[in-house]
């Protein structure tokens, strides 16, 4: 009950008239970044955090968590209505969002997953409502084995359930891990992996890699399919609308099953677009229209939007709690909090009780206020779709250029963001999974720390990560995802020899 | 025209001979253990052998047609080729000339370029664009967002 109480004090911060405008703001300026492809979340909210330098931490937390929260309704609106995806956590809302809307059912694709997604973030924040001081208190006692433990099974998930090739997936974390290490190593103080480029030391930035592989591998791939934004009618019938939101409680398991698995990616931390992901491809396995998958299917949609924002919103829990940010964007938060002079982690809910239980308060608000304003502005985005294909590309070209450089002023980044898109283009075309890349890139170097750590506090003796109930049991866990694979794959041989050849589901 | 084989092949190349690098660079770090901790290459090193070792399954899982993707043949047909080319290559020569001209001039002729000369607009329409764009980049990012884009070495000798 304690709990509740802060929670009410916490309302008592964040509904107050410039904290509800900072909400409006940030969440249309969200809309704004989640709708154009290659700018997203993660940028837009970099792009903002110099803003916030003069705002007390409260306000600044509430503006840039509210662009979060409009950046995921904004990215599944282009998902939906063009086919592009504005984010790389909508990117699974595509597969049945765009073939409904261009059914003419674009307003039961949108509200579908407006509801959908609602619910996941409701029940994301419930989550942390309720589990946030608890893992607070518990991570007090967490050491590097433990953190350790969790990033290898937050990886391990990804071979395990993630749908692509094994080995490709593989491929594309170890990928990201190198990236990810480039630069001073933070243990050692060495420069690493440059390859002789001075301009290589600062490393290299997930928001550049997000921009190429998504932003302009997603531009080649629809220039190669001869890309059409067909005029899906933008109007939106609100009698639809609740129609459609009515209808959702029949996705009832499929609602609980993604919002469960959005959670555990966002805590794990996996993120929304891995969570998403994996919500897809579990729906696609279990559900009775699975076959049907991809054609239109509401489920379709329910999966990968309810866990994209339970992802999104439960990935602020391990950021606050633990200081470990669950999505790329919570990780440009975490670096908000510590400018502001905050410091992320356990502390936080003793020191900082007003930041903490300001900003959860402001979760349900700021998403309700999303869900309105989204519903809203659809025609105005859906404007954007009367501009040919022609015109947009080129100016996304730009947009991924200028957002390249501005990360930290450099032109080696942009040139490396167009290698990233050459690479996105290849890897989506061969069905490499490009989340697990992103993710290693973006808590490759953390994993890393906590294994070196470890190993300091060991002695070089691999038996920490066996040392107690908590992280052998985390570890058996990941190595059990590992091998799943191979094990699915041992079964279905000894099966039907004839049909393993043929069998094998892909979502990426 | 592409095949699917030809392209499966040289990702996998690619990763492998990143992967190599990877390798290659990391042992210069140092490898293994030593009274400091875990050397700094080692993590890398250790990623670099998991990348040569994928590359090298998912290139024979390439070579000998397997995969999921096995039913299809042709992965990029010559007018597909064509149309990547014709986004790509503009691309890149506006990402060259930024240094140049900078990024303003840059934007502008690329937009002009792209869209007047294959005639997919009008030229005044083209031209409108062209100008709009790097006024918006001007007033978004160098007075709303206070990110200074380059101005290139012509904007430097102008004294910009």
């Amino acid at each position: 009950m304690e709990n509740l109480q802060s929670l009410l004090h916490g309302f008592t911060i964040a509904i107050t008239v410039p904290h509800l405008t900072l909400m409006v703001i940030g969440v249309l300026l969200g809309i704004l970044v989640g709708v154009l492809p290659g700018l997203g979340a993660p940028n837009g909210v970099s792009l903002l955090l110099p803003l916030t330098f003069g705002m007390q931490p409260v306000s600044a937390i509430i503006l840039l968590s509210s662009m979060y929260w409009g950046a995921l309704f904004g990215g599944s609106v282009t998902s939906i209505l063009f086919n592009i995806p504005g984010e790389p956590s909508s990117v699974a809302t595509t597969f049945d969002g765009y073939p409904m809307a261009r059914d003419g059912r674009p307003t039961t694709a949108l509200a579908t997953a407006f509801g959908s997604a609602a619910f996941g973030a409701l029940v994301g924040v419930i989550l942390i409502t309720f589990l946030a001081s608890w893992v607070a208190q518990v991570a007090l006692a967490f050491g590097p084995p433990e953190y350790f433990a969790v990033y290898f099974l937050a990886f391990a998930s990804f071979v395990g359930m993630g749908g692509a090739a094994p080995i490709k997936t593989v491929v594309a974390l170890a990928i990201g891990f190198a990236i990810a290490a480039i630069g001073i190593d933070t243990v050692s103080g060495s420069v690493r992996l440059t390859m002789g480029i001075d301009e290589l030391v600062k490393g290299v930035s997930f928001v550049v890699a997000v921009m190429g592989l998504f932003g302009i591998g997603e531009l080649l791939i629809a220039v190669e399919e001869e890309f059409q934004a067909r005029a899906v009618s933008s109007r939106v019938d609100w009698k639809e609308v609740f129609r459609a939101l009515g209808r959702l409680p029949r996705h009832g398991i499929a609602l609980l099953r993604s919002a469960a698995i959005g959670c555990w990616m966002g805590i794990t931390p996996g993120g929304p677009t891995a969570a998403s992901f994996m919500s897809y491809g579990i729906a696609k396995r279990f559900s009775r229209n699975g076959a049907r998958f991809g054609t239109g299917e509401a489920e379709g949609i329910v999966a990968p939007e309810t866990a994209d924002h339970a992802a999104g919103t439960s990935a602020l829990l391990p950021m606050l709690s633990l200081g470990i940010p669950g999505s790329a964007t919570a990780a440009v938060m975490m670096g908000g909090l510590m400018i502001w002079g905050l410091n992320p982690g356990p502390m936080l809910f003793v020191d900082q009780k007003d930041f903490v239980w300001g900003l959860i308060a402001s979760m349900y608000v700021g998403n309700i206020v999303a869900v309105v304003l989204v519903l809203l502005t659809v025609p105005v985005f859906a404007a954007l779709m009367r501009i040919p294909f022609a015109v947009i590309a080129p100016l996304i070209v730009i947009i991924c250029v200028v957002g390249a450089y501005s990360v930290s002023n450099s032109y080696l980044d942009v040139v490396l963001m167009l290698g990233f898109g050459v690479v996105g283009y290849l890897f989506k075309k061969l069905h490499y999974p490009l989340a697990p890349l992103v993710l290693a890139i973006v808590i490759g170097d953390k994993a890393e720390d906590a294994f070196r750590q470890a190993m300091l506090m060991s002695k070089g003796s691999l038996g920490i990560f066996f040392a107690n109930r908590l992280v052998t049991t985390l570890v058996l866990a990941a190595m059990a995802l590992l091998l799943l694979p191979l094990a699915l794959h041992v079964v279905r041989l000894l099966r039907k020899p004839d049909e393993a050849a043929h069998e094998k589901v892909r979502i990426i | 025209m592409i095949s699917r084989r030809a392209l499966e092949i040289a990702a996998a190349a690619l990763t492998g001979i990143f992967g190599v690098v990877v390798i290659v660079s990391s042992i210069d770090n140092g490898i293994g253990w030593s009274s400091a901790g875990v050397d700094a290459g080692t993590f890398p090193f250790l990623t670099g052998i998991i990348i040569v070792l994928g590359s090298l399954y998912n290139m024979g899982q390439g070579a000998l047609g397997r995969g999921s993707l096995a039913i299809v043949r042709v992965a990029v047909t010559a007018s597909e080729l064509h149309r990547l080319a014709g986004l790509f290559v503009p691309a890149a020569i506006f990402v060259a000339v930024i240094p140049i001209v900078g990024m303003y001039l840059a934007s502008a002729g690329y937009v002009f370029a792209v869209l007047a000369l294959p005639k997919r607009q009008s030229v005044v329409r083209a031209l409108v664009i062209a100008v709009v764009t790097p006024l918006v980049l001007y007033v978004v990012f160098e007075r709303m967002f206070q990110v200074s884009l380059p101005h290139g070495a012509l904007g430097a000798a102008l004294g910009f």
